[in-house]
C-alpha cells in the first residue's frame, strides 16, 4: 500500500488512454505526456499501459509499506526517497516505511511516477485513467487527496537490482503538424501566420486543450461546419481566431474548422510547455509523421538495449 | 466515384467520411452512416468510429493501415444500407421553469409566446437521436421546431446542472453531467443520461425517438 501523507496540487492516476468509447461521448483521456509515462513504466519493467501518477505543480509525499521500485519521468522535480535524491528520468528503490517526497517542477509541466506493478484504480470503459469531468476512473474519478491509500498491484520480482537512468528527449518547442481539412479555407496571411509565426500558450489550458495566443486567424469565407469527430492533437480555430490544440481529455466531437493536427510524436511537447513560452508549428507530410514515430521507437529500443546491458 | 473527395484524412490515424457537406441534414444519410459505423466497429484495426452530424470519423490502430482502411470504407459506403434501428421510443420527464429552468421566461419572451406555449411546443415534437458526442451520453437531437430556435447566451454559465434541458440555436438537448454551458436552460430531468457502471452507459442511442413530457412539478 502507498499512503498519500501530504499533497498540494493536482495529481491523478493515468494510463495510455481509452479506445472504442468515443461514440459514447467518452474522451480517450490518459496521460498528457504518454512518452514520459511509457519511459517511467519501462524503467520499472511495467507494461507500457500500466497506471502511474501524473503530477502537476505542487508537492506530494508518499509513504510505502513494502520494498519496491519507482521511476520519475517527464518534468524536472526535486525528489527524495528518505534523504536520497531520486533523479529525473531514473528508477530507484524505496524501502519499506520510507517516504518519497516530490516538489516542483523546476522545468516542464508534468511528471510521471511509476511504481513496479502499477497502482490499482477503477477500471471504467476500457481504461483506468481518471476522467475528472465525468468523475470516473483512477481513484474515485478525482484528484488524489491527503490520506488516500493507494493499492500497489503485484509486480513480478524485479529482474534488476540497480538504479538506472535514461536521457529524456529535449523539448525544442517545435511541433510538427499535418495540414487539416479546413486549412485551405483560411486567408493566406492567416495560413502564413499559423506556420511561420510563434505562438504562446495562454493561461486557458487544462487536460482538454490549450488555447494559443499570437496572430488572429481568419477564414476567407464564413465556415459553418457540422459537428464531426475530433481527437487529441487536432487544432481547432473558434470564431475568436485563437487556435485551440486538443489534448487527452478533449470532447469527442466538435464543430470548429480544423486547421492542422499536431503529430502524436510531438504532442507531449505542448503538454510540457509552460504558459507564456513560445512554440512554433512546422508543416510535415504523413511520411515525415511516420518517421517521427519511428524516432520514438528507436529511442525506446535503445533504452531497452541499454537497460539489458546495465 | 464523385469528383469531390468524400473521404479525407484527419491527422495520422483519422479518416473522415463526409458525403454531402453542403446538403441539408437528413436522417436517411445518418442511417447509412450508422450502418457503416456498425460494420467498422467489429474491426480490430480500428480504434474508434465516431458518427457526427451526417458524417463519420474513424481512427485506425496503426497509421500505416490508413490506405487499406480507406479502400474498405469506400467499398462499405458504396454498399451502405440504411441501418435498421430498433427505433426505441424514450420519454424524458422534464420539470420546466422555476429554479430548474431559469431561462424558460427568456425563451418565451424572445418568441413572444407564453411559457405554457413553449412547453407545449417542446413536448409535442418527436426528436431523433443523430449521434452521441461532446460529453459522455450527450445526444444530438434533431427536430426542434423553428418557433423555438433561440440564440445561446453570449456569456456561457460556468455551471449547468446535470439533467438540464436546454435550447441552443436550432438544437435542443440534455446535459448528462454538470458542466459549463451556453444554452438556454428551460427545465431539468431526473433521468440519468450516462452511467459509467452500466453495460450500455448511454440512456440514448442513435436512432432513438425522444419525446419530452412535463412532470407534475412543472408550474402551470
Amino acid at each position: 500500500m502507498i499512503e498519500v501523507t501530504h499533497i498540494i496540487g493536482h495529481v491523478t492516476i493515468q494510463d495510455m488512454g481509452r479506445s472504442g468509447v468515443a461514440h459514447l461521448g467518452v474522451s480517450s483521456g490518459g496521460a498528457l505526456d504518454k512518452h514520459a509515462l511509457m519511459l517511467a513504466n519501462r524503467l520499472v519493467a511495467n507494461p507500457d499501459n500500466t497506471t502511474a501518477l501524473e503530477l502537476s505543480s505542487g508537492e506530494i509525499q508518499l509513504s510505502f509499506d513494502n520494498d519496491t521500485w519507482v521511476a520519475l519521468c517527464g518534468a524536472e522535480y526535486d525528489a527524495k526517497i528518505a534523504k536520497r535524491p531520486l533523479w529525473n528520468g531514473w528508477r530507484a528503490k524505496v524501502n519499506k516505511g520510507e517516504q518519497l517526497t516530490i516538489r516542483g517542477p523546476k522545468k516542464g509541466m508534468l511528471g510521471y511516477l511509476a511504481v513496479a506493478g502499477g497502482i490499482d484504480g477503477e477500471r471504467v470503459l476500457n481504461g483506468y485513467g481518471t476522467d475528472l469531468r465525468a468523475q470516473f476512473g483512477g481513484h474515485h474519478g478525482r484528484h488524489l487527496q491527503t490520506g488516500d491509500k493507494l493499492v500497489q498491484m503485484k509486480a513480478s520480482p524485479p529482474s534488476f537490482s540497480r538504479p538506472v537512468g535514461a536521457v529524456q528527449r529535449a523539448n525544442d518547442g517545435i511541433l510538427r503538424a499535418l495540414p487539416g481539412p479546413e486549412l485551405a479555407l483560411f486567408s493566406e496571411p492567416s495560413r502564413k501566420a499559423f506556420w511561420h509565426s510563434s505562438w504562446q500558450i495562454s493561461p486557458q489550458r487544462d487536460r482538454m486543450g490549450v488555447r494559443l495566443s499570437g496572430a488572429t486567424l481568419t477564414s476567407q469565407t464564413e465556415v459553418n461546419l457540422r459537428s464531426h469527430g475530433v481527437m487529441p492533437g487536432v487544432i481547432q480555430v473558434p470564431p475568436s481566431g485563437e487556435p485551440i490544440v486538443l489534448l487527452a481529455d478533449a470532447q469527442t466531437t466538435g464543430g470548429y474548422p480544423r486547421i492542422a493536427s499536431v503529430i502524436e510524436a510531438d504532442l507531449w511537447k505542448l503538454a510540457q510547455t509552460r504558459t507564456g513560452v513560445p512554440i512554433r508549428f512546422t508543416h510535415v507530410s504523413p511520411s515525415q509523421a511516420e518517421d517521427a514515430n519511428y524516432e520514438w521507437q528507436q529511442y525506446f529500443y535503445r533504452l531497452s538495449r541499454a537497460m539489458d546491458a546495465s | 466515384m464523385a469528383l469531390d473527395p468524400i473521404i479525407y484524412p484527419l491527422g495520422e490515424r483519422g479518416l473522415v467520411l463526409d458525403p454531402t457537406p453542403s446538403s441539408p441534414i437528413n436522417v436517411g444519410l445518418q442511417r447509412k452512416l450508422c450502418w457503416v459505423a456498425e460494420q467498422l466497429r467489429s474491426s480490430k484495426t480500428i480504434l474508434d468510429v465516431v458518427p457526427g452530424m451526417n458524417n463519420l470519423t474513424l481512427f485506425v490502430a496503426q497509421p500505416d493501415q490508413l490506405k487499406v482502411i480507406q479502400q474498405q470504407l469506400e467499398t462499405l459506403w458504396r454498399n451502405a444500407k440504411q441501418h435498421q434501428f430498433h427505433a426505441r421510443e424514450i420519454t424524458i420527464p422534464v420539470t420546466y421553469g422555476g429554479q430548474f429552468g431559469p431561462d424558460l421566461d427568456n425563451v418565451a419572451k424572445y418568441h413572444q409566446l407564453t411559457t405554457n406555449e413553449v412547453i407545449a411546443l417542446h413536448c409535442q415534437a418527436q426528436y431523433q437521436v443523430y449521434f452521441i458526442g461532446f460529453q459522455p451520453g450527450f445526444a444530438y437531437l434533431e427536430g426542434l421546431v423553428a418557433k423555438l430556435h433561440t440564440p445561446r447566451h453570449s456569456q456561457p454559465r460556468l455551471e449547468v446542472a446535470a439533467g438540464s434541458v436546454g435550447i441552443g440555436g436550432e438544437q435542443t438537448g440534455i446535459y448528462p453531467s454538470q458542466s459549463p454551458g451556453g444554452w438556454q436552460i428551460i427545465g431539468r430531468t431526473d433521468s440519468q443520461l450516462f452511467n459509467h457502471t452500466s453495460a450500455a452507459p448511454c440512456l440514448l442511442q442513435p436512432g432513438d425517438i425522444v419525446t419530452f413530457e412535463p412532470t407534475r412539478d412543472t408550474p402551470s
